[in-house]
Order: C-alpha cells, then sequence, then structure tokens
C-alpha cells in the first residue's frame, strides 16, 4: 500500500506587527537614555527619606568619596570648560584638594549661573571632617541652601 | 520574517525588435532578518542600560553667617552629638549627656518637641564619625518636623561630655 504522505503545513507567522513595535520601542529607548556621566569615583550614597527628586539642570555636585576626597562638577559643558580649563570640559567631576581653590571655584560658579543649585553628594562611608569643612566653605560663598544627595529608603 | 516584495506586475511592454518580446520585472525580496536582530540587540541594550530612578535630595538651610550669635536659653537648646563611632548623646542646656538610640531619635525628638515648642536643636557630628550620621539624623529630624535646627562643629567640651557619659 502506498503511504500516505501527510502534507506539512507551513507557518508563515507575520512578523511586522511586532518588528514594528520593537522599533518604536528602540526610538523610544534611544531618545530617553541617558548615559551615566562618568564618575570620577564611585559613591555610595546614604539612603533617606527625602522627598525631593535631583534636579537635572543646572546643577554643580560636590562629590565627597570615602577617602574624603574633594570633586566639582556641573552639568553644563561650557561653564567647565570655564571653571577647570578647555582640556577638562569633558570631565563630569574634578578633583579639588585645595579648599581655598574650591572657595573660589563656586564663587565663580554662581557669578557665571545664578541660577546653580548646589548638591553635595557624600559616600556614606565618608569622614565628617571633610564634609564640615565643605558645608563651611558653602556657607563662606554664601550658599546658604544646598541639597543633600541620597538614595530613597525603602520601608 | 518582515520581507519587503516589490514589482509584482506581470504586465508585459512590447518592445519592437528586440529580442524579448516580454520584460518580466524582476520580484525584489529583501530579507529583513538580519536587521531585525540587530533592532533586538539594540533594543535590549538600551532597556538594559537606561535608568529611571532619580536620586533624592534632602534640602539644608544654613545660617549664613557664622559670627552671628543668637541668644538661645539654655532650657530651649537640645544638642545632639554624634560620637566618631556613631553613637547618639543627647542632652538639654548643661545637663549632662545621655546615651540614645538612632531608633528612637524619631519618637524623642517629636515628644521633646510636643514639651517645648520653642526648642532648637543643635547637631554636633565628631569630625571623624561617618558622613552616614548625618544623613541619619538629618533624616529622622525632617521626619519629626523639627524646622528649627542647626548643625555645629564638636568641641574638646563636647567630646568630654561624651566620655563622661559613656564612663557613667
Amino acid at each position: 500500500m502506498p503511504k500516505i504522505k501527510k502534507k506539512r503545513v507551513g507557518y508563515a507567522l507575520d512578523m511586522t506587527p511586532m518588528v514594528d513595535v520593537a522599533m518604536l520601542l528602540l526610538t523610544f529607548f534611544m531618545m530617553t537614555t541617558q548615559f551615566r556621566p562618568e564618575e570620577a569615583t564611585a559613591i555610595d550614597m546614604p539612603a533617606s527619606h527625602a522627598p525631593f527628586k535631583m534636579p537635572e539642570t543646572d546643577i554643580m555636585v560636590v562629590t565627597i568619596n570615602k577617602d574624603g576626597r574633594v570633586f566639582l562638577g556641573v552639568d553644563a559643558q561650557s561653564l567647565r570648560a570655564q571653571l577647570f580649563g578647555e582640556a577638562n570640559k569633558l570631565r563630569a567631576n574634578m578633583e579639588i584638594e585645595d579648599r581655598n581653590v574650591l572657595h573660589d571655584l563656586l564663587i565663580q560658579a554662581r557669578i557665571a549661573n545664578p541660577k546653580l543649585r548646589t548638591l553635595v553628594k557624600g559616600d556614606k562611608e565618608a569622614p565628617y571632617g571633610p564634609v564640615e569643612d565643605i558645608l563651611g566653605i558653602l556657607r563662606q560663598v554664601k550658599i546658604t541652601r544646598f541639597n543633600l544627595v541620597t538614595e530613597l529608603e525603602k520601608n | 520574517m518582515g520581507a519587503v516584495e516589490g514589482g509584482g506586475e506581470s504586465k508585459s511592454h512590447a518592445r519592437g525588435g528586440k529580442k524579448h518580446k516580454k520584460k518580466r520585472r524582476l520580484r525584489i525580496r529583501i530579507d529583513m532578518t538580519p536587521m531585525v536582530d540587530v533592532a533586538f540587540l539594540l533594543l535590549t541594550f538600551f532597556m538594559l542600560t537606561t535608568y529611571f530612578s532619580k536620586p533624592q535630595t534632602m534640602e539644608l538651610n544654613l545660617p549664613a553667617d557664622e559670627k552671628a550669635q543668637v541668644e538661645v536659653a539654655e532650657s530651649n537648646l537640645l544638642t545632639i552629638r554624634v560620637a566618631a563611632d556613631g553613637e547618639l548623646f543627647w542632652n538639654t542646656g548643661m545637663d549632662p549627656a545621655n546615651r540614645i538610640d538612632v531608633k528612637e531619635l524619631r519618637k524623642f525628638l517629636v515628644d521633646k518637641n510636643k514639651e517645648n515648642p520653642k526648642l532648637i536643636t543643635l547637631l554636633k557630628i565628631d569630625r571623624d564619625g561617618k558622613y552616614n550620621m548625618l544623613i541619619k539624623v538629618m533624616d529622622e529630624i525632617n521626619i519629626a518636623q523639627v524646622t528649627r535646627f542647626s548643625l555645629a562643629p564638636m568641641s574638646e567640651y563636647d567630646k568630654r561630655q561624651i566620655q563622661k557619659a559613656r564612663a557613667s
């Protein structure tokens, strides 16, 4: 008896809508993504219940890492070029060793952009000594309102 | 998968005197699979690298001038001292210091401020302490809605007070 050949069913799945959606998503993610600026130092932020979101523009960040080293960063490239020199305009953070230099830079930055908001970003393990110095400098340059960057504590 | 097909016409054009009377249009099929593969790869990459959670910030207002002296009645002054190892001590006025746990601080601050609405909280942290302690205590102060507080450097006198409290 001749074998009855079973006819294979050929699937033809139309992938077009899925690909369309994928492309849309791809466009969305490409547009919204912002690459984290290269950090000069890794910061493990402390947690708090503070409700405010960190502003994105017109910011000046004073970073204190866990060894107590101090870095200064501003978000605008033009201001960075003005403060740290043209060669360093692509670097998000500059280490500031001299406290007097930091004092002058803070004043310059505020003159260049009076809308600048100051953020203090310290590592959880940072010693309090340098932090106290920074707060003292901020007070000296009359930045009396500033924000401490933290992570949201979950509980 | 997605493929573009073009030129499905089978209409013939008569061209006089040529070899082929009918010129069939070629059906163009472009295989889109590699492009879609790459698109998916990129999609995965962007989905994984993107981050949406922005850090929180805690607002801090400090008086502008360090030299400005404000006279405060001793009984209205609550001093919280943080030792280098993170232990907390509190006292009002010139009273001897008492130890307190961070977990009890919130309730303690709320109670103290209810007791005395004119209370001013002074926070002194040892220079060898951790920055984390500042955030922790400040957080508790914010949650307890204590608005009148200030930061002050820790003096030798404060350190002695802490030692006394530890010894007792």
